[in-house]
């Protein structure tokens, strides 16, 4: 793969252009493309400043004679805040058991969808139901087979005689930050087998040739030929997945309300009930960006891994 | 098929799919407040969405008594009714009238979303015709926001049929009575839990939580707000270690809790899976009732059970109607209030009476008891001197009016959730609740 820049707007050396009439070309773009420019301010830019705006402000609406401007107080104490940090601590958890099983997953699922066999179409769309099933509805659905009443796990446990009573999954700390891990991963690894079904579909089949010539096993033509090809698609992945385990909310919210105690309350539900329940639109704010500066941060650590790496061995 | 005719039926079908859609996005324009005042003249009036048909029944009576008074009644969904009227009165665009949780009055009265109804005719009647509980919970600074809508208290209820299987006689009136009941009942095998409790977490409150405590004759809090569950009162304390006890130890209440909602519970209670809670009057009407009910006439009222046996106390809740500090529409406002929430021509609550008959609700009139109506229709489905009595004992939380309450109801469902799942002590979970209201108030000062 090369990556190179296509300069196409410098003159050339020695090209003799006549003299532009009226308004240059820079003016004539900017004025073109001035009513999508207004467009994407008015819907991206404007909320996404307004709620660093609002971050840097005492802003409850239960305490409106209280409003003002406390440049990064609400950032800084977030430092001292049990609350946060305990809800950073199990976000973060959270964030490395999802993405580490979506990965492992998806590459696994993407690479036996991407061999030849009767039933591949319809096997390709049964892994992609899951993506489109709604955060709330994937909640639902599995709350209810985790039911500690009437549960379809329980049931079928019970009936291969593997419990003898019916278990509350969803009520010890463990049980449930893993349930609604799964649940996230579920919902979430049709993306990442798409993506990496799609960046298999490049590799060159004369390379797997040369591997078996040269007499490569299994895991070494995973490791030498599969794996470089990857990077690109798992750059994507992880950025994506991590942005999206980050924001994961209506599904745990929907299992266990960010319980028992504080075992399944991540940033995410934190933020919603701070700004929804509590109405503290600044310290929510403040949340969000948090949420937003690390997955910036580690999106930036993942390119600067992977991407480097990519482009010089493919 | 020409690219002209395609694009003829492709353009029939896009203007078809705007019309359709025009209603809905008229509603959603509205609904974030797009659609401005009503600009008719009219009584916005909003609640949320507890059996809206009926209320739209009963708006519709008052308007046929008031011709000249004309109403614009919108339900929102319950779980959502805080923060969407917030957005409308933030906005500037929030209803005339509207209903109001006791545990957001003082909040939105700080706001200035809401006006005092002192001096307003018949206001001063009404309070003198209610429990006190309620008219403390309706007032703020000494000034009066509300008229009543409904009140209820928590109680035990239990279900007497699976207590006589068990060889149970009378209902526990301690806390270590109901525990052993329970056992008993456990050990008969009728039920592996025979407690049932909401305890998932949630954005209302858990009764049954202050329910246990004020019963024992303890508080979570001062008369100013000051956290005393960690003082020398072991009240809180002690009903967190009972609660311990049985969810982890004697494993009488169910550990299936942590995940139950209000309606999944009432249809345990309703399909005997439990032989006790703690709820709401009002929800024997519906567990009591023949056509819903698996179980009906076998679930019974009772006080909460104490620490000690004695019964001293349980908690109540109020949701009342209360008019928009800039109403432009005041006098129409108010008359629709004192017909919700005050007495009619003849002296009587009607609106009370009717929420009452229809479903049960709790009424915080004393006039009402002694109603031949309500005393027979009362009889029906509980024992009437016990919801009486509890009416009489109930007092609202104490710190619904501090404006950080509903982060602090938040953290102490999140303590009992961890107590009931043995992840901490009771010494720990009441010094935890302790911190948090100090940095609550830090927060909020």
């Amino acid at each position: 793969m090369t990556l190179t820049a296509v300069d196409t707007e410098k003159p050339r050396a020695g090209s003799a252009r006549p003299p532009r009439q009226g308004i240059g070309d820079t003016a004539r773009a900017y004025l073109l493309n001035a009513p999508a420019m207004i467009v994407i301010g008015l819907l991206v830019a404007y909320p996404i400043g307004y709620s660093f705006w609002l971050s840097l402000h005492r802003y409850n609406l239960k305490l409106p004679a209280l409003e003002r401007f406390v440049w990064f107080q609400n950032y800084i104490a977030l430092v001292g805040d049990p609350i946060f940090l305990s809800s950073l601590r199990v976000t973060v958890a959270f964030v490395v058991v999802v993405l580490g099983l979506t990965v492992v997953l998806g590459t696994a699922l993407a690479l036996v969808l991407n061999e030849t066999f009767l039933g591949r179409g319809v096997l390709r769309s049964l892994v992609l139901l899951p993506w489109a099933m709604p955060g709330v509805v994937n909640g639902l659905m599995w709350r209810t087979i985790f039911d500690a009443k009437t549960g379809a796990l329980n049931g079928l446990l019970l009936q291969l005689g593997l419990i003898d009573s019916y278990q509350a999954w969803l009520t010890s700390p463990s049980g449930a930050f893993f349930i609604t891990a799964f649940a996230q991963v579920w919902n979430t690894l049709p993306f990442t087998v798409i993506i990496l079904l799609a960046g298999l579909s490049t590799i060159p089949s004369e390379q797997y040739d040369a591997a078996k010539v040269d007499r490569a096993g299994v895991v070494q033509r995973f490791t030498q030929v599969t794996l470089p090809w990857l990077l690109h698609p798992l750059l994507i992945v992880l950025i994506l997945e991590t942005m999206n385990a980050f924001r994961a909310f209506d599904t745990i919210y929907v299992l266990t309300g960010g319980g028992p105690g504080d075992a399944t309350n991540v940033i995410a539900v934190l933020n919603v009930r701070t700004v929804l329940t509590y109405t503290d639109f600044g310290l929510g704010s403040a949340y969000s960006w948090v949420i937003t500066i690390v997955t910036l941060v580690i999106s930036i650590g993942y390119i600067s891994t992977l991407y480097q790496r990519g482009r010089i061995e493919v | 098929m020409t690219p002209e005719t395609s694009l003829s039926r492709r353009r029939v079908l896009q203007l078809g799919a705007l019309t359709a859609s025009l209603p809905a996005l008229s509603s959603v324009l509205a609904a974030c407040g797009g659609g401005g005042g009503s600009g008719s003249g009219a009584v916005k009036f909003s609640g949320w969405d507890y059996e809206s048909a009926l209320v739209q029944q009963n708006v519709d009576r008052f308007k046929q008594l008031n011709p000249d008074v004309p109403v614009e009644y919108t339900p929102i969904t319950s779980a959502q009714y805080v923060q969407k009227t917030v957005a409308e009165f933030t906005a500037g665009d929030g209803p005339d009238a509207l209903y109001v949780y006791d545990d957001s009055l003082a909040g939105w009265v700080a706001a200035e979303y809401l006006q005092p109804l002192d001096g307003l005719p018949g206001v001063d009647d009404v309070y003198a015709g209610i429990y006190p509980s309620n008219a403390e919970a309706m007032t703020v600074d000494g000034k009066r926001y509300g008229l009543p809508y409904y009140t209820d208290s928590q109680c035990l209820i239990y279900n007497e049929a699976i207590l006589a299987k068990a060889g149970i006689s009378a209902p526990p009136k301690s806390l270590d009575e109901l525990e052993q009941q329970s056992q008993r009942i456990k050990d008969a095998g009728i039920l592996e839990f025979p407690i049932g409790l909401t305890a998932q977490l949630q954005d209302t409150w858990w009764g049954w939580a202050w329910g246990l405590v004020f019963a024992s004759g303890g508080d979570v809090f001062d008369a100013a707000g000051n956290p005393v569950m960690d003082g020398p009162d072991p009240t809180v304390r002690d009903v967190f270690a009972w609660l311990q006890r049985a969810a982890t130890v004697t494993k009488v209440i169910d550990p299936a809790v942590l995940q139950l909602l209000p309606v999944p519970l009432d249809d345990a209670m309703k399909n005997e899976r439990y032989a006790f809670t703690i709820g709401a009057r009002y929800a024997l009407r519906d567990y009591n009732d023949p056509a819903r009910s698996k179980t009906a006439g076998n679930l019974k009222i009772a006080y909460i059970p104490s620490l000690d046996g004695n019964v001293v106390g349980t908690v109540s809740n109020t949701r009342m109607y209360a008019l928009s500090k800039d109403t432009e529409v005041k006098d129409q406002a108010f008359r629709l209030l004192t017909y919700l929430g005050g007495f009619d021509g003849d002296g009587v609550p009607y609106t009370a009476k009717y929420w009452f008959q229809k479903k049960g609700l709790g009424f915080p009139f004393r006039k009402l008891e002694q109603d031949p109506e309500v005393q027979a229709g009362l009889a029906t489905f509980a024992d009437p001197t016990i919801y009486s009595g509890l009416a009489s004992l109930a007092r609202p939380r104490t710190a619904i009016k501090q404006p950080w309450y509903s982060e602090y109801e938040n953290e102490q469902q999140k303590v009992v959730q961890q107590l009931l799942s043995n992840q901490t002590s009771p010494d720990d979970a009441v010094k935890a609740l302790s911190t948090t209201v100090t940095s609550l108030k830090q927060k909020y000062s």
